[in-house]
Order: structure tokens, then sequence, then C-alpha cells
């Protein structure tokens, strides 16, 4: 069996002996291949076919059948151009004839005994260029394959879900820690009656609360002196919140009119802090702006006067309050939905699976395919 | 068609006691804590014959006089890295620099051929006209051609520029070919400062170190990347491609160069737990920046206290919402699936009080007024529960005598029974006990016990509402499935990754002061 003939037979491709323009070609590329690490293989196989049939005819072959190499393209450029720039390079040159070596045992990927394709003289050297090129290719396949995406069908993902375990005692865990930090003092009452689940003195949470109403309310002085009760280390430690709760002050008296108040209670306590700080200062300033304006609904500043301002503050109040109380200021429910958000995102990148895309439904959708 | 939801929803819950039973600690906790550490170094395989190296196997010094690239003295520690953490961290003191200072602090794999230091790969790439030629041999390791040199297999006796551009393609093929397929360590050396990744260059990387200078190696399984540290300070990060376990390893070469090796026996000079933290803190950061959608913590907490009956409270939290200023408005559910929660609300949480404060008659009671579907097969996982818990809390308030009587009469049955007969024995124990609660089966006395028997049969009244879909919205509330589906993507992530970094368990997030335990 001719060299060629051998090749063949592993490439599973019938030998013609035809080395007319297009019928090697069209022999040796009919077959369908399957466009993954199997094709690279079958090209290689292909390139080692055309290389053997190459020897027995002349590598001028491999020049001149440019559809062999048009094929190549199709599948990769590099490889191609890689190609074309040796056999310029071959052609180029003479070579001597020799007499054909067989190739060795089996061709699998990464178990190719190169020695044996290292005859004398540059035909070895040659064919080891084409060898490693192709070699390449599949290094670059298998390294693609490396990071396309796992899937994963809904039965092997709800088997997962399955296998993890949850306590009922940490959810319940969970919840009083929202009921709590968000203030729900009866409602974190009655759920260690129902439940079981222990909580912290909720006598600080009626405080606390206490003291976030009156600033939604607008009572400022009033939150200002509980503060001050709960813990008058808050606002000497916090200059930020003590300033932030004058400022609404100030809003307040302005929403209520008491101008001449206002403008006496700006320079008094406000301005002092200003000079300090410049972001205090150029907050003091946009709130003395409310009183330029008539109209101050329509003002470029009149978000101050909204509720949220008041909101805002409250919430910071709310939070220096649990900060000193050291727990922490926010509870811990809102953080796990939004690692779940993060974490489905970090899994995309590796692997399609069932998704719950609605938080509020908590429903798995089909993987995307 | 009910029978088997129900069936489905009873066994649930009887795996929910044995889990409970069983997960007395943490349920990751032991997996993670468990893989082995480097120690001391590995004197088995290194590079024996250059080096001397102590009794603790701590320190290694050069003995000889080096005279080429391979009478290099390179040691691995004797385990590789742990991976199922954040970080791993070693570090090195030099207590000589030697004649040369070629000192140098890396990573390497299995694979790796303890000729040369770390980063280095077998092949001289500078030198690759003179060197032998690399092949793959038939196990897929790249060897040196015996016999027959590059330049060799290139001669003609013919010079000539195709042939010129020809070995020049050649060679530039082999360099990246082979880069990637060596890559198998990581290395930091101290004569040069530069980072040596396998091939024959190294990159400019830090500063050179030398006698008295204390240098580190870790690993960042969160950013998949290995830095080296100088007397405390970070001087780089690279990105880690190498697969596999990766040893701890350092080499010298030339005399008289010693160091010694710290494994975390003796405190880091560099602050690996701050270093830690902020990686923590950088993760952490980055999560809470995404933004939720409005309200959907209250949502979700409303349907858990819809889910599992929990009337009293809900209604006093619906109220607080209402009057909150401004109102909280929780996120329209599907139509169906909100009128669905509210079912036999009541009734459940009847059901779970009486449960829950041991008034297991009165809750079959009910049962037999209200659902008696449910109870009608004695012999189902629910009725089999409750049975228990009634056995249970008669020993619980010491009618001992009764408890034998109950048990005789309704547990009895089902020590046949393959599934149940582990429970039945467990519950029949306590009775051998003066201080039941104190024993190995103390747990069934417990508030959880009680809660899985109530959680099933709130299941179970759930599943007889005549809209409920599908057996799932019964057992797991929307928490339940968020928390699971959080679970699953970041061990599944994990998986991917070869395994390594910290595994998420809730258990110990819940229980820890800080959030950022990721």
């Amino acid at each position: 069996m001719s060299v060629t003939e051998q090749f063949s037979s592993v490439a599973g491709v019938q030998h013609q002996h035809h080395h007319r323009r297009g019928t090697f070609a069209d022999h040796l590329f009919r077959p369908a291949a399957p466009p993954h690490a199997a094709s690279t293989l079958a090209i290689f196989l292909r390139l080692k076919c055309c290389v053997a049939e190459a020897k027995e005819v002349g590598y001028g072959a491999l020049y001149e059948n440019s559809l062999i190499t048009n094929e190549i393209c199709e599948n990769d450029h590099r490889l191609a151009h890689s190609l074309e720039s040796l056999t310029v390079g071959v052609v180029g040159l003479k070579y001597r004839n020799r007499l054909v070596h067989p190739w060795g045992s089996a061709v699998g990927v990464g178990n190719c005994r190169v020695s044996s394709l290292i005859t004398h003289g540059f035909e070895g050297a040659v064919l080891m260029s084409l060898f490693w090129i192709v070699l390449r290719q599949l290094a670059d396949i298998e390294e693609a394959m490396a990071t396309s995406r796992k899937v994963i069908t809904k039965e092997e993902w709800e088997k997962k879900l399955n296998d993890v375990p949850i306590k009922k005692a940490d959810m319940n865990k969970l919840v009083m820690n929202f009921l709590v930090t968000e203030g729900y003092v009866d409602a974190a009452e009655k759920f260690r009656q129902e439940s079981g689940t222990e909580h912290i003195d909720l006598a600080t949470i009626t405080d606390r609360m206490a003291v976030k109403k009156a600033v939604q309310c607008g009572n400022v002085e009033d939150a200002i002196e509980k503060v001050n009760d709960l813990n008058p280390e808050i606002l000497d430690t916090n200059p930020q919140l003590f300033f932030h709760l004058q400022q609404q002050r100030l809003i307040e008296l302005i929403r209520n009119g008491k101008i001449e108040e206002a403008l006496e209670f700006a320079q008094e306590e406000l301005a002092p802090r200003g000079e300090e700080n410049q972001s205090f200062l150029e907050e003091l300033e946009r709130t003395v702006a409310l009183l330029a304006f008539e109209d101050v609904s329509n003002c470029p500043v009149g978000e101050l006067l909204d509720i949220s301002q008041r909101l805002k503050t409250a919430s910071e109040v709310n939070a220096a309050i649990l900060t000193s109380q050291s727990h922490e200021k926010d509870p811990k429910l809102p953080s796990l939905l939004k690692m779940l958000i993060w974490a489905q995102n970090q899994l995309d990148e590796k692997a399609s699976y069932p998704r719950i895309n609605d938080l509020s439904t908590a429903k798995l959708e089909d993987p995307a395919v | 068609m009910v029978t088997n939801q129900q069936d489905l929803i009873g066994r649930y819950f009887l795996e929910q006691a044995k889990l409970n039973a069983s997960s007395r600690g943490d349920v990751d906790m032991e997996d993670d804590d468990a893989e082995a550490l480097p120690t001391e170094l590995n004197t088995i395989n290194s590079s024996g014959g250059f080096v001397v190296v102590s009794t603790d196997k701590l320190s290694v010094q050069y003995t000889s006089v080096n005279l080429h690239g391979h009478d290099v003295g390179v040691i691995q520690a004797n385990r590789p890295a742990p991976v199922k953490r954040l970080t791993y961290y070693f570090e090195m003191k030099v207590k000589n620099a030697g004649a040369k200072g070629q000192i140098a602090i890396g990573f390497t794999n299995e694979s790796f051929k303890m000729r040369r230091q770390p980063g280095f790969s077998g092949i001289d790439w500078y030198n690759i006209g003179q060197y032998l030629v690399p092949f793959f041999d038939q196990y897929g390791t790249l060897r040196p051609i015996p016999g027959g040199t590059f330049d060799e297999c290139f001669v003609v006796g013919q010079q000539n520029v195709e042939m010129e551009q020809l070995k020049q393609c050649f060679i530039s093929e082999l360099q990246e070919l082979t880069s990637r397929w060596e890559q198998n360590s990581y290395g930091y050396h101290g004569d040069d400062g530069l980072l040596y990744r396998g091939q024959g260059k190294g990159e400019p990387f830090g500063p050179t170190f030398t006698t008295g200078d204390i240098v580190g190696g870790g690993i960042n399984y969160a950013s998949q990347e290995v830095f080296f540290t100088k007397n405390g300070v970070v001087v780089g990060t690279v990105y880690k491609d190498v697969k596999g376990p990766l040893f701890p390893t350092i080499a010298v070469h030339s005399q008289n160069e010693e160091v010694t090796v710290n494994f975390g026996k003796e405190p880091f000079l560099f602050d690996i737990k701050a270093y830690e933290a902020q990686e923590r803190f950088k993760q952490q950061s980055m999560i809470e920046k995404i933004s939720l959608p409005q309200n959907v913590s209250y949502g979700v907490v409303r349907s858990y206290l819809l889910h599992y009956g929990y009337e009293d409270t809900l209604n006093v939290f619906d109220m607080a919402n209402n009057n909150s200023v401004p109102p909280i408005t929780l996120p329209q559910e599907n139509g169906f699936v909100e009128q669905d929660s509210t079912y036999a609300l009541n009734q459940r949480k009847t059901l779970r009080q009486l449960i829950r404060s041991g008034q297991i008659d009165a809750a079959f009671g009910k049962l037999h007024e209200w659902y008696p579907q449910i109870v009608q097969d004695d012999q189902s996982p629910t009725c089999f529960l409750l049975h228990c818990q009634k056995f249970i809390e008669l020993i619980r308030v010491g009618e001992l005598e009764n408890a034998v009587k109950y048990g005789r009469g309704e547990l009895a049955k089902f020590l046949e029974l393959e599934d149940y007969k582990e429970l039945v024995k467990e519950c029949v124990a306590l009775l051998a006990y003066e201080e039941p609660s104190k024993s190995s089966v103390g747990h069934l006395l417990g508030d959880p016990q009680r809660e899985v028997v109530a959680d099933a049969v709130n299941a179970m009244v759930l599943s007889t509402n005549p809209n409920a879909k599908e057996t799932q919205s019964c057992l797991h509330s929307q928490l339940e499935k968020l928390l699971r589906q959080l679970t699953a993507c970041c061990l599944e992530r994990r998986f991917l990754n070869g395994d390594q970094g910290e595994a998420f368990n809730l258990h110990r997030v819940l229980n820890s002061s800080k959030m950022g335990k990721h």
C-alpha cells in the first residue's frame, strides 16, 4: 500500500489516483465534517494526505493545487497563510529525491511521534512545520472549547437545587433581621410569638423608630432631642449627620414660612459649620437659595422641600443609630437578593442554565439553548 | 393524583426531619477546612545534590558552586496550595543572598521538571538553534529529540531567504505553542526582579530582592491571580492560567544562598487578612451597586409570611406598610399566585400554633374537621410525623407511661416500614435517658423538630387548594427558592472554576456579624 493509500484509509476517504485539478481535492473534501475539533483533525489528516500525495508527485502539486489551499482557507485563514508561505518557500528550493518514509504509527492528537516525521532534510522540516501549525489550530480549538459554556438542563439544575440544604430557622432569622432593621416593631414581636425566632431588645427599636418618624414628619428638633437621649455620642461623632439634621430644620422653617427665624438659624448654627467644611457650605448655600424664590415649588433647589429629602435624612439617622448600637445598618435580605443577581450574571459567563429573572415570582426560566 | 402529591410532600418533610437530625453543625464548613496545607519542604523530589535542607525542613542552603543553568536547587512544598478558600499565601526570608542572589520564589505544578527555577520551562528559547529540537513523546510530554539539532533539520547546504523565513516561522509557532503547553510555573526572581512564566524571557515585574528581604507568593482565587510581595507590600500580580494544583516553590542557585520558608507557623509580614478583607470588600461593593426592583424585599417577606401562615405577623406588617410615610406598596405578583397564598391562612395559622405549643391531639382534631383527606391515611408520612411528635411531647412533659402506651398503640406499626423505622427508633430511644434533652437524640425535643412537623402540615393544607398548580409551590416559599438558586449558582460557578475559591454558605453568612463573607 502506498503511503497515500495508507492515509486515505485513516482519513476514511477513498483514494483516487487522479491528480487532475479538482478531482483529488473533490474527493478528499467531499465528506462533510462537523465544524468542531473533529474537522481540524480531518484537515490535518487531509493535509497529511496532500503532503503524502505531493511527495509522490512532487511538492509542486501542493502549490499548484490551489483548490486544496482554498478549501483550507475556508476553515482558517491563518492556516492558509502559513501554508502559502511554506509552499512558496518549498517550491523555491531544489529537493532531492528520497525514499518515502512511513509515518509511523497512529496519528492521535497530542500523541504524535514527531520523530518519525523528521526525515533527513527539509521535507521533514516542512512537514514538521505543517504539523505544528495544525496542532496549533487544535490547541486553539481546545481553548475555545474550554471557554465555551456548559449547558445544564432543567432537570439537572432542579436536582442541584434540591441538594441545597436550607434550614427553616435560618430563613426565620433572615426575616426577623429584616423586620428589626427596617423598624417593624410590632411585626417583629408578632413574628417572635408565631415563629419562636429571637430578636434583639425591641425597646431600642422603638426609640429608633420614634426618631425616624419625627424626622419623617418634619419635627427635627424633637428628633435631635431623642437621639441625644438615646446616645449623645451619635451626633458628636457624626458631624455630617448633625449638619444634615440642622439643614432639615432650616428647610422646615422655610417651608413653614418662618423666614426671619430661618435666617437667624442659618447664620448662627449653620454658617459656622459651613466655614469648616466646603461641602457643608455648598449645601448651606443651596438651602438658603430657597429663600430667594417666591414660588418655591418651581425653583431649581425645590427638591429640598420634597418629602424625599426628609426620608433621606431619616434614613441617615436610622443608620447612624443602628451603627452606634453595633448592629448592621442594612438588612441582610436585600444584599442576598443582589448577590443572587450577581451570582447569576457570573455564572452566565460559564454556563447556560435555568435562571430566575423575576425575583417576585422566583420562577425558573428554561435555559437558553 | 391528590394522594400522589400528598405523598410527595409528606416524604419531602420526612427527609427534612432526617436532615434536621444529621446536620447539627454547618454543612459545608468541614468541607472547606478539610484541605491539607503545605507545611514543610519536600525533600524527596527536590533537585538533590545542590542543596542542603534543614532538619525542620523549612530552610534551604545552596552548597554547591553553580556552573551552568541546570544546577539549580529547586524545592517544592510537601503539598499543593489548598484551593477552597479565598487566598493562599506563604513567605520566604532571604537569610543570605550568596554570591549572585539568584533566588526565586513562585508556584509550580506537578509536571514541572525540577531542574530550573520556577518560571522556566524545559526549553531555553534563546538558544534554540543550538538546542535539541523538542517534540511530543507518546505521553504528550514535550521532550528534546535525541540525536538531531534544529539546524540539522534545516541544513541542506542551502542558506537562503526562504529557508530563513521558514525557520523563523517555525520558531515562532513553536514558541507560542509550547509556551502554552509547557506553562506550568510562575517565578519571581530576586536577581533581576523579573517574573518568569514558562518562557525563557522574564517580564518586568517588581524590585529585586536580597539578604534580609522577606518575599511572599500568593494565589487569589477570586480574581484568579498569582501575586508576590516584598517586605509586606504587593509588588505585582499576574493572571493565573496554569490549571491544576500549584506547589509553593523556591529555588537557590549561587554559592551560599540560604533562605527560610514560612508556611504559616509564624505570623506573616504581609497582612494577608487585610488583603482578603479588601478582596471581599471589593466584591461586596460591586454587589451593593446592583439595583433591585422597587420594594422587592418587602414582597419577599410578605410572601414568606403568607406561605407559612404567619397570619398575625402579616396583618401587623401590612398595617405598618400602609401607615408608613410614604405607604409602601408591594409589587403586584401574578394575580393567581397571590390568591393562592392567602388560601386557608387562618386555618394554617391555627394548626401551626397548635403544633408549636405541643397540642398534637388538638391539631389532629382540627385536621379531621377541616381537611380529613390529609389524615385519612394513618400511615401517610404526615400522620407519621404527627404521631411521632405526640410521642415526643409526652416525653417532654414526663408522662413516660402514657408515652409508652402511645408508642405501642400508634408508633409500633411504623417499625415495619423502611422509611419510618429510623425515626421511630430515635423517638423510642428518648425513653432510655434520664435527661433526654442532653442525649444524642435530644434534638427531637428541640424547636426545629416541631417546626418540621408544622411546615409539613402547612404544605399539606396548601396542597388541598384546588388552584394549586404544582407541588413545588406548596413545598417552597419564594424566599427559599431564591436562596436555593443563589447557593446553587455560587456552587456551580466555583465548580466550573476548578472548585477554587470560597463556597457560599447561607448559614455562615446569616450568623456572621458582618455581611461580606463571600
